[in-house]
């Protein structure tokens, strides 16, 4: 199977001097499903944020479906971004109606209308915010923004995943139901790569599990649990 | 696709417009009233061209021959005369001609009706531009037969004189308003950077946002160079709407007040009013090109 994501050697150095990965080696497969864990600050969100270059690495190499992401062009960049659905923790959502935002998403990706008309309701449904189309995400509970972000990367439809503690605003029931989700477009082929310190998640999938402490891969396991020894902090 | 394309940044330009209504009217404000200030110098130069254009016309050199020169070469000159580059026109005056003319307009002075007349046939010469007005002169005082020519190239030298005027005064005229256009445009293209940069700064999570989705720099930029361009427009129809009336009230007004006064026909307007329009959607999009370049580099602060 091909590699979706490669890290090799990288490390990632903030302006402030602080170090969020040291030398990091890290493969995941096409369609693989996987969990980024470790406590906050240890350098799950910056892993992420490597894959569609919203920071780039002091050191090392990042590959994305075979893209050399750090000498990528910044048309490439948008590309790229195409390729890769976010699922962000604070969200990032246009100041429009829901609708819009996932159609933006849609148009962004060169959709045709008919299909943006088809691909948008459809998501929102998944999300059970089709109800919701008209409102704006300043009018919507933390959850339903939450949902929102989900139903903008479920309508693109992209090969790569990347959720960055989604549940982390949601009910259990809400959170269940966004990882049937994730599952859902990991079935289809999609790879999903989902970072959370939630350990009742982790534990309940019983999928991969990569630990990350200190910016390090202290573990990764092909269907394990939250790593006792991480769970408490 | 295209048609999607377009309609995209329709609806996105329409949006900003909306939401955005201070700053649009703000923009809007700011190009008209920097376009009324530049069109109003426009205007201005514009006329004073045509005034000293007008003087530059008049400037004509006469270049009297010999009495005894013979008529049948005198009459060639002007064929010879033409040919010369930095000639607009030439004509024979034979000195009956030229009598007439002297009588008619010293019709005042008495006793001029029973002279002899003292003329000799001459050649008046019209100068494409009167800065030649002393190379002519010198040329003609050495063509066969002349004897005068009237303004010489001798006081046509001499500061005062009234084609010196002239070819200063084009030049001050052309100067200024190079130099005035210039800081005019410099200026408004600033303020009108400055003001779409307000706009985009309200819009920098966003535009970020968009780019983080896989929205291309293009996709991002054109909604708001479509908007820089309709406020540009915009204030430009305003300054021409007060400009072009103001201007035709002025052409009437001079018109029956000083019958030497002439300013631009009302037809010079139209291709007046199409140039601020331009200017300004050229002035709201070059605004806007070198304004939306900044943010789409950057993170937004509060991402950084």
């Amino acid at each position: 199977m091909a590699a979706c994501v490669e890290l090799k050697n990288v490390t990632v150095v903030y302006p402030n001097g602080v170090t969020a990965l040291s030398d990091v080696d890290l493969t995941v497969n096409d369609g693989e499903f996987a969990f980024l864990v470790g406590p906050t600050g240890h350098g799950k969100s910056t892993l992420l944020k490597l894959l569609y270059r919203e920071e780039t690495p002091a050191r090392g190499q990042v590959l994305v479906s075979g893209w050399d992401v750090v000498r990528l062009s910044p048309s490439r960049v948008a590309r790229l971004r195409r390729r890769v659905g976010v699922i962000f923790q604070d969200f990032r959502l246009l100041p429009r109606t829901a609708w819009e935002n996932v159609a933006f998403a849609l148009y962004a990706t060169g959709a045709p209308y008919r299909e943006i008309l088809r691909r948008v309701p459809q998501a929102l449904s998944e999300v059970g915010l089709l109800d919701k189309a008209d409102d704006h995400p300043s009018s919507l509970s933390a959850g339903e923004q939450q949902g929102l972000v989900v139903a903008r990367v479920l309508a693109v439809r992209p090969p790569l995943i990347l959720a960055d503690e989604p549940t982390g605003n949601l009910d259990p029931r809400s959170s269940r139901h966004i990882m049937q989700l994730l599952e859902g477009a990991s079935r289809q082929g999609a790879t999903v790569l989902v970072a959370t310190h939630d350990p009742a998640i982790v534990n309940a999938m019983g999928r991969r599990v990569i630990a990350l402490h200190r910016g390090r891969i202290v573990d990764d396991k092909p269907e394990g649990g939250y790593p006792d020894d991480l769970a408490h902090g | 696709m295209i048609w999607h394309t377009v309609d995209f940044v329709c609806r996105e330009t329409a949006l900003h417009l909306k939401r955005d209504r201070l700053i649009a009217i703000a923009t809007i404000s700011t190009v008209a009233v920097l376009l009324l200030v530049l069109g109003a110098v426009v205007l201005f130069l514009l006329n004073l061209r045509l005034w000293t254009d007008r003087l530059a016309h008049e400037v004509q050199i006469f270049a009297y021959f010999e009495s005894d020169f013979p008529r049948e070469q005198a009459v060639k000159a002007p064929e010879e005369i033409s040919a010369w580059p930095e000639v607009l026109s030439t004509e024979f005056v034979p000195k009956e001609e030229g009598w007439e003319w002297l009588k008619d307009r010293l019709a005042s002075s008495s006793g001029l009706g029973d002279m002899e007349n003292p003329l000799p046939d001459a050649v008046r010469v019209r100068a494409k531009d009167p800065r030649h007005v002393q190379a002519l002169a010198a040329r003609l005082e050495h063509l066969q037969g002349v004897k005068d020519v009237v303004p010489s190239a001798e006081s046509t030298r001499r500061e005062g004189s009234f084609t010196g005027r002239v070819v200063q005064a084009k030049r001050i005229v052309f100067w200024a308003g190079v130099v005035i256009s210039v800081l005019v445009v410099v200026a408004g293209a600033f303020i009108i950077h400055n003001t779409i940069r307000l706009a985009l700064h309200s819009r920098w999570r966003e535009i970020y946002i968009m780019q983080l989705v896989g929205a291309s720099r293009t996709t991002v930029a054109s909604p708001f160079l479509l908007e820089g361009m309709l406020h540009g427009l915009l204030g430009a129809a305003i300054a021409s709407c007060v400009l072009v009336p103001v201007h035709m009230y002025l052409r009437d007004l001079s018109a029956r007040a000083t019958p030497f006064l002439f300013l631009a026909p009302d037809r010079a307007l139209l291709p007046f009013t199409l140039y601020l329009l331009l200017a300004g959607a050229l002035l709201g999009v070059t605004g806007s090109v070198v304004s939306i370049r900044r943010y789409l580099r950057r993170k937004p602060e509060w991402e950084a």
